[in-house]
């Protein structure tokens, strides 16, 4: 290809904007771990977002205050969760289905709320609406290379890479991050040490909105101070890619946001200079399948060979006897 | 010494069958009791009667000399009564450690105090003698060290009392001999030990005392050192006989039915049956009697190929059919009634027509092409819908709203009605049927047989078997053995090699 | 034990089919009335009329005979896809993929349409249609491979597939087949002759909508009267019960996934030689989506599946048209949508009037 200058491509910005996108994804990942850990796949992180995306940008307006925006979020995807735990449990509907329609209710309904509360249609941008600012750390900021990598975000970067530790430590450190593990991979065993199920479904999807109103809140009141139809662009989705990559463990699924967001940085920055940006936008999703091949091949062979173990121990053992 | 744990005039019923009939006896402290009885006994339902699952109709439960009222399990676990349930209840990415502490883990404020977890499993895992590893998976731990790892579950939640359900059925016989040292010591050391097995080699290398039921009642608790399997065998499953019965099995070539050295995995990859050959004559009614979960199912699975075989032949006249597919193995003549009939008999949303062509539907007459041809599909369906006495309010009507018995009746037509069957597998036929329709499919397997067919019976009710088999063969820990042909001592034989006896006792050795 | 004579069999048979038949009626006229309350609710929440907004949808979708057209021919696209989605269901594999194969049905149409030139309509029609067809097949086939060979949840590779093929084909139509002169990214016109003839002057409907009817009836008969069709069902009622009684289990999967596919791709051709004559980037404005939510209010019946599209198709034709008329914003229809698959899913009607109406039958029988 003439002319194809790697060295104005990739940059150390482009790695600072790997940071930045990976975040809302990463927020709405590690929402999606939680439901995902209590048994339910859940379709609707989408529509998630997107009341997110929303109502950070109510409260931000109403509040006058980024902060004031989040927690309207916050409120909003909290009710969201327990609507959605509702209907799957009390109501038995699939759960796929209530996703689904949850996704599609929050279009219409943000899209309708933004006209109303708003007064806009497609997008909405204004002064009254006031956004994160950028962070410069201290000290770090000074360093080389570091300092254009780690320093000048916006504060939800941060929280969100902050929030992976975080997760970890209530899902492997806590009695109650036990408690609700037991119950999405073996109910009868939580069910016998006396957990109660359904409470703790109602709390994972409830825990997908909390994380999924943050991710919301960044898109909407960040890098773009404004609100927009389909802002959210499939970042649910990829979410659900990230936690079947990562099997549901918050540093794994790390890794697939953090390929996912250089995926879109990488892609803005190609675009700048008129290369298949489409290309590369496809990587991620070609490598979610490539590792689910590679993953299932690996399982099939450990579950094999333990088997097997198990069989010649049982054998040899008779053999002993006789 | 003390009283344990009684039972005093238990009832229990479940919709159309009394479980546990005035059941009563008392175990002491530091006692090993063993409860043993055939499939349908009543001894699972009793235990979870004890571990508050279940409540009972009327009687009366004492723990430690008090009367006491069980509404769930953590009642239960409070009173000091622990269970270890034959299928594992524990979260296979947990370490051993954290499953045994679930619920209830020592915390430091909010996090789980992780030293604290260690020392404290590993001092029960001291105190009690039981080896456990408590830092390795629960999935990568044998299955020796996951019971163990059960077993300090209950005991660190405080149970003096251990409920265990068929404790050695997954383990090997260098496991069992671990367990029995542990379950001494820990009897010794005050805990009282009850246990449901109907392995009576087991039962008697381990227990004091054995309480054997029979259809829901205690026929007797005997002194284990005082008896042996022979009586217990006896006791287990009566010596009544049914009324004699006089067949004429009819001579022909060579058997319906071979099985040469097969071997089949269950679902966990363990060998479920062992090396089991067998034949199946035409004419005959072939009883296959054994506990639930020796290898049975995994067995009839195997022959109508939904289970791969690891070796040997199955053979239905002359003709191989192991590892096949399922409809080449019906299309050469064998036909199946399977035991969980809602999973696996019919579709249940599925109309009743739609249940009864399943097996045929892709021949001609019933199909031509692509399409269905609908007057011979109505009229074969109306005509098996007659023959085999099913009630329904009609053939376009969901098959789950039919009841057991007649859904029992459909499969039974759909299977037997064609008529062209060489071989019949019939597992579990009438496990919840009413009385008229337990005659009529053992009517029909009967006159099935007598027009030359092989029928296979499955049953866990060891009457039934008996009632109606040529033949009986016994399947104990994947292996068969032949309890032979039907006479006066029959029921003695199969009681004996269900429990993993020999089969070699006799009036002399009943003491 | 029942003696069923001839007469009343048939007898038995029609009561059931009433039965059928009423418990449906009223269970869907009352999902319909709770959902239309539902909308009105909000829009008369926000100050608006909701009569009047409800006549303007009323009159947005079919107020002139070229309005019903364009309802009519909107719900094509949507038919097809909810076909597909039917069909798939009914056999228990959740295909969430039917973006994608859209796309890549649609796309494979346009490159036949625009790069074959020379042939006359009656060939190269089917040709292109023919193109949809197999590229949508093909585009599930992947999703069922991973699924059989190494148990990979469908749920995650039909989700990768349709970003894959979204955006491969926004690739193809910005750098192989970009057509400078489209005002919009996408490929270069198609030929006349793989355009869809027009059925009615001054409207966009095409014989596209005949096709959509058509494979409606098609895929009735498939999936109720022939063998492959009654074996894809009963798969779906029961996995266990299939494979102990003969049925080829994973032969019913794989069909399942390739005719959504196809039945999905063909979609996308339809709606790209009958309404827009070029791949554009983004032409659907979620037809996969949607498909999925018409097979679930039509209960994955393939001739439920009509009306269904037809209530789509009017709801978002009229919304438009109520918007200029009373300001209610469109996005109103959207939470009707999401009202009706609620209380279909929810079945909370269904079981309360077959009760009803089961026991009004029975007593007329005891009579």
């Amino acid at each position: 290809m003439a002319g194809f200058d790697f060295g104005r491509i990739i940059t150390l910005s482009l790695f600072a904007a790997t940071l930045r996108m990976t975040t809302p994804v990463l927020f709405a990942t590690l929402g999606g771990i939680f439901s995902s850990e209590v048994g339910i796949f859940n379709v609707g992180l989408e529509g998630m977002l997107d009341i997110a995306t929303f109502f950070a940008v109510v409260g931000s307006v109403q509040t006058g205050s980024p902060w004031g925006g989040l927690m309207y979020a916050i409120v909003a995807c909290l009710i969201t969760g327990f609507i959605f735990a509702l209907i799957h449990l009390e109501l038995k509907a699939n759960a796929i289905i209530v996703g689904l329609a949850l996704n599609i209710f929050a279009t219409g309904l943000t899209r309708y709320l933004m006209v109303e509360m708003l007064g806009a249609t497609g997008f909405y941008q204004s002064d009254l609406l006031i956004g994160f600012k950028l962070v410069e750390i201290p000290l770090i900021k000074d360093i080389p290379v570091l300092g254009e990598l780690l320093s000048g975000h916006f504060p939800l970067v941060y929280l969100a890479f902050a929030f992976v530790a975080v997760v970890y430590v209530i899902l492997y450190k806590t009695p109650f991050g036990f408690h609700l593990r037991s119950v999405g991979e073996k109910i009868e065993a939580a069910e016998s040490v006396g957990i109660n199920p359904q409470k703790m479904k109602y709390i994972g999807l409830m825990m997908s909105g909390l994380f999924c109103s943050f991710g919301g809140a960044f898109l909407s009141l960040s890098y773009l101070n404004m609100f927009s139809e389909n802002m959210t662009a499939g970042r649910g989705w990829l979410a659900l890619a990230a936690i079947n990559f990562g099997r549901s463990k918050p540093v794994r699924s790390l890794v697939a946001c953090l390929i996912f967001g250089f995926a879109d940085a990488l892609a803005l920055r190609l675009q700048q200079f008129g290369l298949p940006s489409q290309i590369v936008l496809m990587l991620p999703y070609v490598s979610t399948l490539v590792v689910l091949v590679f993953s299932a091949i690996s399982d099939e062979r450990k579950k094999k060979s333990l088997a097997a173990k198990q069989r010649n121990t049982k054998t040899m053992e008779a053999v002993a006897v006789e | 010494m003390a009283e344990a744990i009684a039972v005093q005039e238990i009832i229990k019923t479940f919709p159309g069958v009394l479980a546990n009939d005035r059941v009563s006896f008392s175990v002491e402290q530091g006692e090993i009791r063993a409860i043993v009885g055939e499939n349908g006994a009543g001894k699972t339902t009793l235990m979870k009667i004890l571990y508050g699952l279940h409540k009972p109709d009327s009687g009366k439960i004492r723990v430690k000399g008090d009367e006491v009222v069980l509404s769930n399990a953590r009642d239960a676990i409070a009173l000091g009564i622990g269970m270890v349930h034959q299928h594992f209840m524990l979260v296979p990415s947990f370490t051993l450690a954290q499953n045994i502490v679930l619920g209830v883990e020592p915390k430091n404020k909010v996090l789980i105090d992780e030293e604290r977890v260690e020392t404290v499993v590993q001092e029960i895992s001291e105190k009690y003698g039981l080896a456990v590893d408590g830092s390795k998976l629960a999935m990568d731990a044998s299955v020796g060290e996951q019971q163990r790892a059960e077993i300090l579950k209950a005991l660190y939640r405080g149970a003096d009392i251990l409920i265990l359900d068929e404790p050695t059925a997954v383990l090997t016989d260098m496991e069992t001999e671990e367990l029995f040292v542990m379950l001494r010591r820990l009897a010794e050391s005050g805990k009282t030990i009850l246990f449901i097995s109907h392995k009576l080699r087991e039962v008697l290398a381990i227990s004091d005392n054995t309480t054997v039921m029979r259809h829901g009642k205690v026929v007797g608790t005997v002194k284990t050192s005082e008896t042996d399997d022979c009586e217990l065998a006896e006791m287990m499953v009566g010596r009544e006989t049914i009324g004699g019965r006089i067949r004429q099995i009819a001579e022909c070539g060579q058997p319906v039915l071979q099985v040469e050295n097969i071997s089949v995995l269950d679902s966990r990859d363990l060998l479920a049956v062992q090396n089991v050959s067998m034949e199946l004559h035409c004419g005959e009614i072939l009883g296959i009697g054994g506990v639930d979960g020796n290898g049975q199912e995994e067995f009839v699975e195997a022959i109508m190929g939904l289970r791969p075989i690891l070796n040997g032949r199955i053979l239905v006249e002359g003709v191989e059919i192991q590892n096949q597919s399922t409809r080449k193995i019906r299309e050469a003549g064998v036909a199946y009634i399977p035991s969980d009939r809602y999973r696996s008999g019919v579709a249940t949303e599925a109309l009743v027509w739609e249940n009864l062509v399943a097996g045929e539907y892709y021949r001609e007459p019933y199909s031509k092409g692509f399409s269905f041809v609908w007057k011979e599909i109505n009229a074969s369906s109306d005509e098996l819908v007659k023959r085999f006495q099913v009630s329904t309010p009609g053939l376009d009507v969901e098959t789950g709203n039919l009841s057991g018995g007649n859904i029992q009746r459909l499969i039974a037509g759909r299977e037997l009605g064609s008529n062209k069957a060489k071989v019949v597998i019939a597992s579990q036929p009438t496990r919840g049927i009413d009385i008229a329709g337990t005659e009529a499919i053992r009517q029909m397997l009967l006159e099935y047989a007598e027009r030359g067919a092989g029928v296979m019976l499955l049953s866990a009710d060891l009457d039934e078997v008996l009632a109606l088999s040529d033949r009986v063969v016994v399947f104990y820990e994947g292996r068969l053995s032949d309890a032979g042909y039907w006479d006066d001592d029959i029921r003695r034989r199969v009681g004996q090699l269900m429990t993993g006896g020999e089969g070699g006792c006799n009036d002399e050795s009943v003491s | 034990m029942m003696n069923l004579s001839r007469k009343s069999a048939l007898n038995e048979r029609w009561k059931h089919m009433l039965l059928e038949v009423l418990t449906q009626t009223a269970n869907y006229a009352v999902i319909l009335l709770l959902s239309l309350l539902v909308g009105a609710l909000v829009i008369f929440a926000s100050g608006k009329d909701p009569i009047a907004s409800y006549q303007a949808i009323w009159q947005g979708a079919f107020g002139n005979p070229i309005k019903f057209a364009d309802t009519l021919d909107r719900s094509t696209v949507l038919m097809l896809s909810g076909l597909a989605a039917a069909l798939a269901f009914r056999t228990n594999v959740i295909n969430l993929g039917l973006e994608g194969q859209l796309y890549a049905g649609a796309f494979a149409s346009a490159l036949v349409g625009f790069s074959v030139q020379g042939l006359p309509k009656h060939i190269h029609i089917p040709l292109c249609l023919l193109a949809g067809i197999v590229a949508g097949g093909l585009w599930g086939l992947p999703v069922i491979i991973l699924k059989l060979r190494w148990g990979i949840t469908e749920l995650v590779t039909t989700l990768m597939l349709n970003y894959i093929a979204i955006r491969f084909s926004q690739y193809l139509i910005a750098f192989p087949f970009k057509d400078p002169l489209a005002p919009m990214p996408g490929t270069p016109v198609l030929e006349a002759t793989a355009r869809l003839p027009k059925l009615m002057k001054g409207s966009v409907l095409n014989i596209g909508f005949i096709i959509a009817l058509v494979m409606a009836f098609v895929i009735y008969w498939f999936l109720f009267r022939s063998k492959i069709g009654y074996e894809m069902r009963m798969v779906g009622y029961n996995k266990d019960f299939s494979a102990a009684v003969g049925i080829p289990v994973n032969r019913s999967a794989v069909l399942a996934m390739l005719v959504s596919g196809a039945l999905v791709g063909l979609g996308g051709a339809v709606v790209i030689m009958g309404f827009f004559g070029r791949f554009l980037g983004s032409f659907s404005s979620g037809y996969g989506w949607d498909g999925m939510m018409i097979a679930l209010l039509a209960q994955n019946h393939p001739l439920g599946v009509i009306p269904a599209s037809l209530f789509y198709a009017a709801l978002a034709n009229g919304a438009l048209a109520m918007q200029s008329a009373t300001g209610v914003p469109q996005t109103v229809v959207v939470m009707v949508k999401g009202a009706t698959m609620l209380f279909v899913t929810v079945k909370v009607f269904a079981t309360f009037f077959k009760r009803r109406f089961g026991k009004w039958l029975a007593s007329t029988s005891d009579a």
